[in-house]
């Protein structure tokens, strides 16, 4: 019913997760409203990600070449690597400013339902890192979601004794209060608890 | 809260006319046909979008219409705090059910913001006499109501036991079981909680449920027990226990071991009242199951559920009947239906169905 690149433009619109029909169609509309330096700079910017950024060769972050800014900075810490599910779990980890170290990108968490096995994800290459020696700390900071846990298992049982292997303390938001607190929340902050 | 009024349109044969509830007790009676216990129905449905007698909605509809509507005025009881609520479910042919709260759709938390509610129908017997799922289901539920934030161990359970069993499924059509052992480790992390909340809901209904039990005259000493099959295994136990049964697992393609195996046992003389107990022992059963239920959210300091009863007067003798209104006459809302007046024996307000329409009497 519209012309055809209209079309176009909102059923490429529609695949995007949590884009259903109709607000693709708002969003072609308000594309086609928008000045051209708008809009062309939207598809510059889509395919400027698609040609110049790929993974990191080492550890599967977002790189704009063959290595990651953070693979390629002199000044992090070779010793210790986190381990997390997707490149979007770095950022959140970076903005604390408490991490020194290298990290390492699984692309996705183990889950037999959707057919993701150990060799769907980079774990072989996390493996062979460790046994490259210099890491002496590997930090697993997978969700703390059933498919989460389950990879932090596996990944525990791929590196025992050889690595010291921590995984990342789940518990009680700061600020919050203990009557609010649900329980498996409060009985891993139990379980996980230290001496003051 | 307690519900005020429902209004249903095109369901069942109940005229398209609001019927108002007081607080406490309220006697539906009228002929048997009459549409009692098609209110009871409408009221569940309101509340939860489901039917508490058949799986189908559908059938709810009327006869020559396309959509079957229902929605419930809830206000707090006096004393307790909360905002005034409604509550719309609607069904029909063509589309899936919806559901509004205060007329946007409704989200999870919605259920907590209304009554519980604990149904007696006959059919509903299957919970004293059916397979353990049911009975899981159910203690489940309590486990929610007692304590909303342990709500999420069953469907995190449940979520590990799928994500297993599909590993296991593929492994029995040749596939490699790889990182079985990682989800071992991760069914039982969850396991572990979930039988520990499973216990404590129980043992909070056991003595309630021998009391009600004999106040309702289940003669021999009734018990309620809850059988884990794990049972006093902790996360590491049963994590060796389904690594030693990986073999069986493998071959049989699905998990053999766990909190989905769990038994709740009700018995009446040590003998299991599911399968040896008569069809009015496991109506008395089910009733006090209920009314345990009841005693057990008293104490725990939630709200009180709304009863809907169906047809339980029938079996009981008048002096059971009176021990059963006197029970109810305890603050929380109640839905009883009858098709004499006369059965409860109790100063209870009374609503006459006839034709699936209800007439307001005053209360005796």
């Amino acid at each position: 019913m519209h012309p055809a690149p209209v079309d176009r433009l909102i059923a490429e619109l529609g695949k995007l997760p949590g884009i259903g029909r109709r607000t693709a169609q708002r969003l072609a509309f308000h594309i086609l409203r928008s000045s051209d330096e708008d809009a062309f700079a939207l598809a510059t910017a889509i395919r400027e990600v698609k040609e110049r950024i790929g993974l990191c060769e080492t550890c599967f972050n977002l790189a704009e070449g063959p290595t990651c800014a953070i693979c390629s900075d002199p000044r992090r810490s070779r010793e210790l690597i986190c381990v997390v599910e997707e490149p979007q779990d770095v950022i959140p980890i970076e903005r604390t400013g408490e991490y020194r170290g290298l990290y390492h990108v699984l692309g996705g968490a183990l889950s037999p339902i959707d057919g993701i096995d150990p060799d769907d994800l980079r774990i072989d290459e996390l493996v062979r890192r460790v046994e490259a020696g210099e890491i002496e700390e590997v930090v697993i900071a997978t969700n703390p979601t059933t498919t989460g846990e389950a990879t932090a298992h596996h990944i525990g049982e791929r590196l025992r004794d050889r690595v010291t292997l921590t995984r990342l303390a789940s518990g009680l938001p700061v600020g919050a209060d203990l009557e609010h607190a649900d329980e498996v929340t409060l009985g891993r902050a139990l379980t996980g608890r230290r001496s003051v | 809260m307690r519900v005020v009024r429902v209004a249903p349109r095109s369901f069942r044969n109940l005229a398209d006319e609001p019927i108002g509830f007081g607080p406490g007790l309220t006697v539906l009676h009228g002929p048997n046909g009459a549409g009692k216990t098609n209110v009871l129905e409408a009221v569940f449905f309101a509340l939860t979008g489901r039917s508490c007698r058949t799986r189908r909605e559908r059938e709810a509809i009327a006869f020559g219409s396309s959509l079957a509507r229902v929605e419930a005025r809830l206000e707090p009881d006096p004393g307790d705090d909360g905002e005034p609520l409604t509550m719309m479910a609607s069904i029909s042919g063509s589309e899936a059910r919806r559901r509004l709260v205060d007329g946007a759709p409704a989200e999870p938390g919605d259920d907590l913001r209304r009554p519980a509610i604990s149904v007696f129908m006959p059919d509903r017997l299957a919970l004293v006499k059916g397979a353990p799922a049911p009975r899981r289901a159910h203690l489940d539920r309590l486990v929610a109501a007692l304590h909303p934030a342990r709500a999420g161990l069953a469907r995190e359970y449940g979520r590990a036991l799928a994500q297993r069993n599909g590993l296991l499924a593929r492994a029995r059509r040749g596939a490699e079981a790889a990182a079985l052992s990682a989800w071992d480790r991760a069914l039982a992390e969850r396991a572990e909680p979930l039988v520990a909340a499973r216990a404590a809901a129980a043992a909070a209904l056991a003595a309630p449920f021998a009391r009600a039990a004999s106040e309702l005259g289940l003669d021999g000493s009734a018990a309620l027990a809850y059988r884990p099959r794990t049972g006093e295994l902790d996360a590491g136990g049963i994590a060796a226990e389904l690594a030693a049964r990986r073999e069986s697992d493998l071959a049989r393609g699905f998990t053999g071991f766990g909190p989905h195996r769990d038994e709740v046992e009700v018995s009446v003389g040590g003998r299991s009242l599911r399968r040896y107990g008569s069809q009015g022992q496991q109506r008395l059963g089910l009733l006090a199951l209920l009314f345990a239920e009841r005693e057990a959210l008293r104490a725990a300091r939630r709200r009180l559920p709304l009863l809907l009863l169906d047809d339980v007067m029938s079996e009981l003798d008048p002096e059971r009947r009176a021990r059963l209104v006197a029970m109810v006459d305890d603050g929380g809302q109640t839905l009883i239906t009858a098709t004499e007046l006369d059965h409860v024996p109790a100063a209870a307000a009374g609503l006459a169905i006839a034709d699936g329409v209800a007439t307001a009497e005053e209360r005796r």
